[in-house]
């Protein structure tokens, strides 16, 4: 365990160095930084508004107050945004290496591969997103009056973490399948289409699609669940579910990305 | 007279060549990528998801829309997103960065129809995958889908091909961008927000308040998805205003994109490629 | 009669200057350094129909800039430009349809399909009849020894064959002017010597106008009569292959085996001693003395082989190809 943790915490004091290189290289256009601005904004006051048209001539959607929704739309754009930073750039470079056969090179580097290949690319456009979010996350949380805790906060966080790691899975999994697949690219594009859905309360949809989002395609997991734990509602039954759906997730990624290797390295000699 | 008749045949042939030709092999590119073309198709449910939500807040009598019409609607946004999906900025800046718009520049064709021919050859190729895509729908939720008078239909395709035609210049406008910024990518994510917003692909426009209603009408948007899908859904609606609508956007587009053009490619040429 | 003409051509550009690191990275978003390059300066020549020519100098000396003013792709900043009887930039039809470019590293057939769809693309395009079609695809094919590979996709196609397919659709029109940048780039001996044969064979058959550039001397020295040779955007030498090699290496190398050994100092008069060990002796002597002085040295000592060499082409420019430079 301790050997692994240092293995990682080496691989991030690279991963830094590379952070800040590409970082430098967005940077040289300055254009995207005004088009990620306008894009974030833009998003965000589309995004309230559609909601609020729900709002308007009742109270309630799904069950949800109007500010309770704003916490799950603020979590949603958080994770945009750390789509956009991490999970967008990372794993289509995953894409790019396998084409181009240049996985190899990153093979042959002494640290672990999926933890080298997921967070290779820190991609600054995201942070705008984020801030957004969290912001909407604060709003929402104080307008809809709930009780504060640090036991509520701690479980926040954790819920947070887990929906993030099994979104990250998530994107892993349709990456690693391009070691069978040429243009798995598309497929990821459908997951994001269908993560939309996460932008409102799991509530709000009729029931054979809330089960498919809770059981099928876990969007169940990744904004309602943490919005609920910030509203301090959550179940601890649901919350448990939730961290034994990221280990497992983080765990079937990890396994199917060495099985996937072992295909590729024995298809490619 | 025949001879003239004879002439005129064979120069409208002669003029059909190039289309022919680029839409067939295009659409031959485009069998060869069909999984893709499923997936795209599949990522194009968002009006469905919307449509159950809808549905499930019964908000709909309030505001005086029958939950037929917002069925009927959804499914209509739905199949005209299908046919109107435009990705020319994506491969505009893809043939610039490996330098494939250089040999076609060097030929006698403008390269527009290239990939305006792509598009088409593509929706082709989609119909079958959207009409599975439909017969699925009814048979999860029956009875969803219902049958369009024949006018409708041809009223229908005639909004359809114009809104496609609309959105197209849109994004090829912008693809002009490309000869200055090499991140068109990031401009088309941006293009995408009014988009997705003000077209009515996850609300119907009747249901926004009217200052917002107004001031998305002043906008192509709405033409290009509400207007044809209000056709198909048989709602009633003022079909001379929206066509005049759609025309004057593209005429207005088609002139905008001609001068982006012509500055974009002698910027071009000043810069080297 | 002249198929192209440029006259005092230049070309400059204005780039952006960024130093490493992220400090610099932040000031250069706020703040750009720009400045001018000159790309192409001030270069003169004159080809005439049917020429085959090549085109050499280092990476960045700026043969892909010249090469794309002459077909019009890039504006020149100063200086004129015409080929076969057009100007470039202007881009005409009938300018577009004499001319053809072709760039070995980028492709212009479509990767998923059999490069015979996109060259039905380009026989509509440049409006081939049906007939005229097929029989320039037989000619072409059969020229280049290309057959099933046109209905196999072009990316289960070899470097070398993909490079065959990529010509054919660039000649399919028959233009009288080629621009080929790096046409053998990247292919093996056989693919080049394959590509060379059908350069020159289309030349002799068409009298096309062909204008190249290579890494691969052999290109060069097998093709081209006359070379360009240009260095940091100037024009160097224009000219013939064997004047370039009489410019670049003013002397000869000769290597005696003597008889019997001799006094070094005795054989230094005739030219400079570069190596001597036992009785193998080598001297670079002066082209023009060469005649005189191996046959006073014929007379003069006990000669057991004699041999005079040239410094070989390929590596007296692959040596100024590598300096980048020749003239500092």
């Amino acid at each position: 365990m301790i050997k692994y943790l240092r293995s990682t915490s080496e691989v991030f004091r690279v991963l830094f160095s590379f952070w800040s290189t590409s970082i430098a290289s967005e940077l040289e256009y300055q254009l995207n930084l005004v088009i990620e601005i306008i894009s974030v904004v833009a998003n965000l006051t589309g995004s309230i508004f559609i909601l609020s048209l729900f709002y308007s001539p009742t109270t309630n959607l799904g069950g949800w107050s109007w500010h309770a929704s704003l916490v799950v739309l603020g979590i949603y754009t958080i994770l945009d945004g750390y789509t956009t930073s991490f999970l967008h750039p990372n794993l289509s470079r995953i894409v790019r290496h396998v084409q181009n056969g240049t996985l190899d090179f990153v093979l042959l580097k002494p640290i672990n591969s999926q933890l080298w290949l997921s967070f290779r690319i820190f991609s600054p456009w995201g942070i705008p997103s984020i801030l957004s979010g969290i912001t909407l996350v604060i709003i929402g949380f104080i307008n809809s009056q709930a009780n504060f805790s640090i036991k509520s906060l701690l479980l926040s966080i954790l819920m947070v973490l887990s929906s993030f790691i099994i979104l990250y899975s998530l994107w892993f999994l349709i990456a690693t399948t391009s070691i069978w697949f040429v243009r798995v690219w598309n497929a990821n594009e459908v997951l994001r289409s269908t993560l939309v859905a996460g932008r409102y309360p799991i509530s709000a949809y009729p029931e054979s699609l809330r089960r498919i989002f809770t059981f099928i395609l876990p969007i169940a997991f990744l904004t309602t669940v943490p919005a609920e734990a910030i509203l301090n509602i959550l179940s601890y039954r649901i919350a448990f579910l939730s961290l034994i759906l990221a280990i497992a997730f983080l765990f079937i990624s990890k396994r199917f990305w060495m099985f996937a290797l072992k295909f590729y390295t024995s298809a490619s000699s | 007279m025949i001879k003239l008749s004879k002439d005129l045949f064979k120069y409208i042939i002669s003029w059909l060549r190039v289309p022919i030709a680029l839409i067939s092999t295009q659409y031959s590119l485009m069998i060869e990528y069909r999984a893709e073309i499923i997936l795209w198709a599949i990522s194009g449910i968002l009006p469905l998801i919307m449509l159950a939500i809808w549905k499930e807040a019964t908000i709909s009598e309030r505001i005086g829309l029958s939950d037929d019409y917002l069925t009927r609607y959804f499914v209509s946004a739905f199949i005209v997103r299908q046919f109107t999906a435009v990705w020319v900025m994506v491969s505009f800046e893809e043939d610039n960065l490996e330098g494939r718009l250089s040999p076609y520049l060097l030929q006698p064709l403008m390269p527009f129809w290239r990939y305006f021919s792509s598009h088409i050859a593509e929706q082709i190729s989609r119909i079958p995958i959207v009409l599975i895509m439909l017969l699925v729908l009814n048979a999860s939720i029956p009875n969803i889908l219902w049958i369009p008078s024949l006018k409708t239909l041809v009223i229908f395709c005639c909004a359809l091909f114009s809104a496609f035609c609309v959105r197209f210049l849109l994004h090829w406008m912008f693809s002009m961008i490309c000869f200055w910024s090499d991140r068109v990518s990031a401009l088309e994510r941006l293009l995408l927000i009014p988009y997705l917003f003000l077209s009515g692909l996850v609300a119907p426009l009747d249901t926004f308040p009217t200052p917002i209603r107004n001031f998305a009408n002043l906008t192509p948007f709405p033409y290009i998805l509400a207007f044809p899908s209000n056709i198909l859904a048989e709602k009633k609606i003022d079909l001379i205003s929206n066509f005049t609508s759609l025309f004057f956007w593209a005429i207005l587009l088609f002139l905008l994109s001609y001068l982006f053009w012509k500055r974009g490619i002698r910027h071009y040429s000043g810069m080297g490629a | 009669m002249k198929t192209i003409a440029v006259d005092s051509l230049s070309k400059s550009y204005l780039v952006t200057e960024k130093k490493p690191g992220i400090r610099a990275s932040l000031k250069h978003f706020v703040a750009r350094k720009t400045s001018f390059i000159r790309a192409v300066d001030n270069i003169s020549f004159n080809i005439n129909e049917g020429e085959i020519v090549g085109f050499i100098g280092s990476n960045g000396a700026g043969k892909t800039t010249t090469l794309k003013m002459l077909c019009g792709l890039i504006y020149p900043s100063y200086g004129s430009v015409s080929v076969a009887g057009y100007i470039p930039k202007l881009r005409e039809k009938s300018f577009l349809r004499k001319i053809t470019l072709v760039m070995g590293q980028k492709q212009q057939l479509i990767w998923d399909l059999p490069p015979m769809d996109s060259l039905r693309v380009n026989a509509a395009v440049y409006g081939l009849t049906d007939r005229e079609f097929s029989l320039r695809i037989d000619e072409l094919a059969s020229m280049l020894g290309l057959n099933t590979e046109l209905s196999r996709p072009v990316r289960k196609l070899s470097l070398g064959q993909r490079m065959k397919a990529e010509l054919l659709a660039s000649l399919l029109h028959r233009p009288s002017v080629l621009f080929l940048d790096e046409p053998t780039l990247g292919l093996d001996i056989n693919a080049q010597l394959r590509v060379r044969e059908f350069l020159s064979a289309y030349n002799q058959k068409y009298g096309a106008t062909i204008l190249l550039t290579s890494h691969y001397m052999g290109d060069i020295t097998s093709l081209c009569k006359r070379v360009l040779l240009i260095d940091k955007g100037k024009l160097f030498h224009d000219g013939s292959l064997s004047a370039l090699t009489e410019q670049l290496s003013p002397c000869r190398f000769v290597q005696i085996e003597l008889a019997e050994p001799v006094n070094d100092i005795s054989l230094a008069k005739y030219g400079e001693i570069v190596h001597q060990e036992g009785q193998l002796v080598k001297l670079l002597i002066p082209r023009s003395e060469l005649t005189s002085r191996i046959t006073s040295i014929l007379s003069n000592y006990q000669i057991k082989d004699l041999e005079v060499k040239d410094p070989p082409i390929e590596q007296l420019i692959g040596k100024l190809l590598a300096l980048g430079s020749f003239n500092d």
